[in-house]
């Protein structure tokens, strides 16, 4: 087994990594994930996590709820380990200031890889990037990212547990607040992607006419008031809108796929979305349909796709986690996962070549 | 003026993706993502400065 996976619920952090550390007993790995709840000190976490495993390149991230193979958890840390078999080589880097060019980080890829970042073949490399999911920059980060390269980057925003605080960044042994952390990685197998987002587009569209994108909020649909077009669109009133935005969001549809644009709130006429929305984009109308059937059809796909599955990464949105909760479907959708080494947490936002709302991105490794 | 917005997305697609059907995929989304829809886009469309603008950013990465 070349990616292994543990998890730890004890309260304190010394105990939660040394917990972690004995699941890997005789095992070497080359790259740690690990995902920790905000209730630890995360300069602890950090620093713990790099001395127990010397040797690994370690990354993570804090978050609103953690993922292992077969469970979904809170106030935990969890953690995947991949050796030497399943990633040949890994580079990880740190992106303090979010407002500034990615360039640094590839920079550094480059010189360690010795190649262009614009000449890395995207079947041979893949990004993970962890950013603060306070942030409102993963749209940045990431548009900057995909003009660079065309390796694929995907990854999650880092939670704190809906305290909506701050969000921390793990990289080798630091803990970074308002950060990225961006691994590039040579997987030694295939790997795949999953975007999955169990919603069906409506007939009804959303011209967004007025915007302040930096800001996510929406002033005008179709020239009108943006809350009262959204309204109409769902053929209720403004009041009765604001129950629907996690079962109606809106989303770019681009060859039937929605990248989904989650409403936060209203603001006045206006909407705030958890997402970027810009001035001319034709937003469908979006109707949520079954998590766990569209996920498990998701992960028959790639299962296909690669033949055998030897791990996954899950970035799953914090708004799924929420449904799930009330529908009580979390044990369900653990148990899709039982089969094979995963790891990921609940996040405040997704990347898969742009930033997402209300899916979830997953790093397939064959 | 006329038809320049597809002139340059086509020269963006052709010289990232070259002949990968599934990274032109992955190009066309990034454009949409940045609010251009390739499909939109006719040799007839009139010349948006917006976008342009865009894209010769993104024509410069290249």
């Amino acid at each position: 087994m070349n990616i292994k996976t543990a998890y730890s619920l004890k309260t304190k952090p010394q105990d939660a990594i040394s917990e972690l550390k004995a699941q890997f007993k005789g095992f070497n790995p080359k790259l740690i994930l690990f995902f920790a709840s905000s209730a630890f000190p995360p300069d602890t976490v950090a620093e713990g996590m790099e001395d127990a495993f010397p040797g690994a390149e370690t990354i993570g991230c804090t978050t609103a709820g953690e993922l292992v193979t077969g469970k979904m958890l809170k106030n935990s840390i969890v953690a995947m380990g991949l050796n030497r078999k399943a990633v040949k080589d890994c580079k990880v880097e740190i992106i303090e200031n979010l407002n500034k060019q990615s360039h640094k980080a590839f920079n550094a890829f480059q010189r360690h890889f010795k190649k262009p970042m614009k000449k890395m073949s995207p079947s041979e490399y893949v990004g993970i990037i962890l950013v603060d999911g306070l942030s409102c920059k993963e749209e940045l980060v990431m548009d900057k990212m995909g003009d660079l390269t065309n390796v694929t980057i995907i990854g999650g925003s880092a939670g704190d547990d809906l305290k909506f605080k701050k969000t921390h960044v793990f990289a080798n042994g630091k803990s970074y607040p308002h950060s990225a952390v961006l691994a590039l990685i040579k997987p030694a197998t295939k790997f795949s992607f999953i975007k999955t987002q169990s919603f069906c587009a409506l007939p009804q569209k959303l011209v967004v006419t007025k915007a302040n994108e930096y800001a996510r909020e929406v002033f005008e649909f179709n020239g009108k008031p943006a809350a009262k077009a959204y309204a109409e669109a769902l053929g209720t009133t403004v009041e009765e809108a604001t129950k629907r935005f996690m079962h109606n969001p809106v989303g770019l549809v681009f060859e039937g796929e929605p990248f989904v644009r989650s409403p936060q709130q209203f603001k006045g006429d206006s909407m705030v979305f958890y997402c970027s929305v810009k001035e001319g984009m034709e937003l469908s109308l979006l109707e949520s349909t079954d998590i766990i059937t569209s996920t498990k059809k998701s992960l028959d796909e790639v299962k296909k796709e690669l033949g055998n599955i030897s791990g996954i990464v899950n970035f799953n949105c914090i708004l799924r986690t929420l449904e799930m909760q009330q529908k009580g479907l979390c044990d369900e959708y653990g148990k899709l996962f039982a089969d094979v080494p995963t790891v990921g947490f609940s996040t405040y936002g997704e990347e898969y070549i742009g930033h997402i709302n209300q899916t979830a991105t997953m790093l397939v490794f064959g | 003026m006329a038809g320049k917005i597809k002139q340059m997305i086509d020269t963006i697609i052709n010289q990232r993706a070259k002949d990968n059907a599934m990274l032109a995929g992955v190009i066309k989304t990034k454009l949409m993502l940045k609010g251009i829809d390739p499909s939109k886009f006719t040799p007839q469309s009139p010349d948006d400065p917006a976008i342009i603008s865009k894209l010769e950013a993104l024509m410069k990465e290249l």
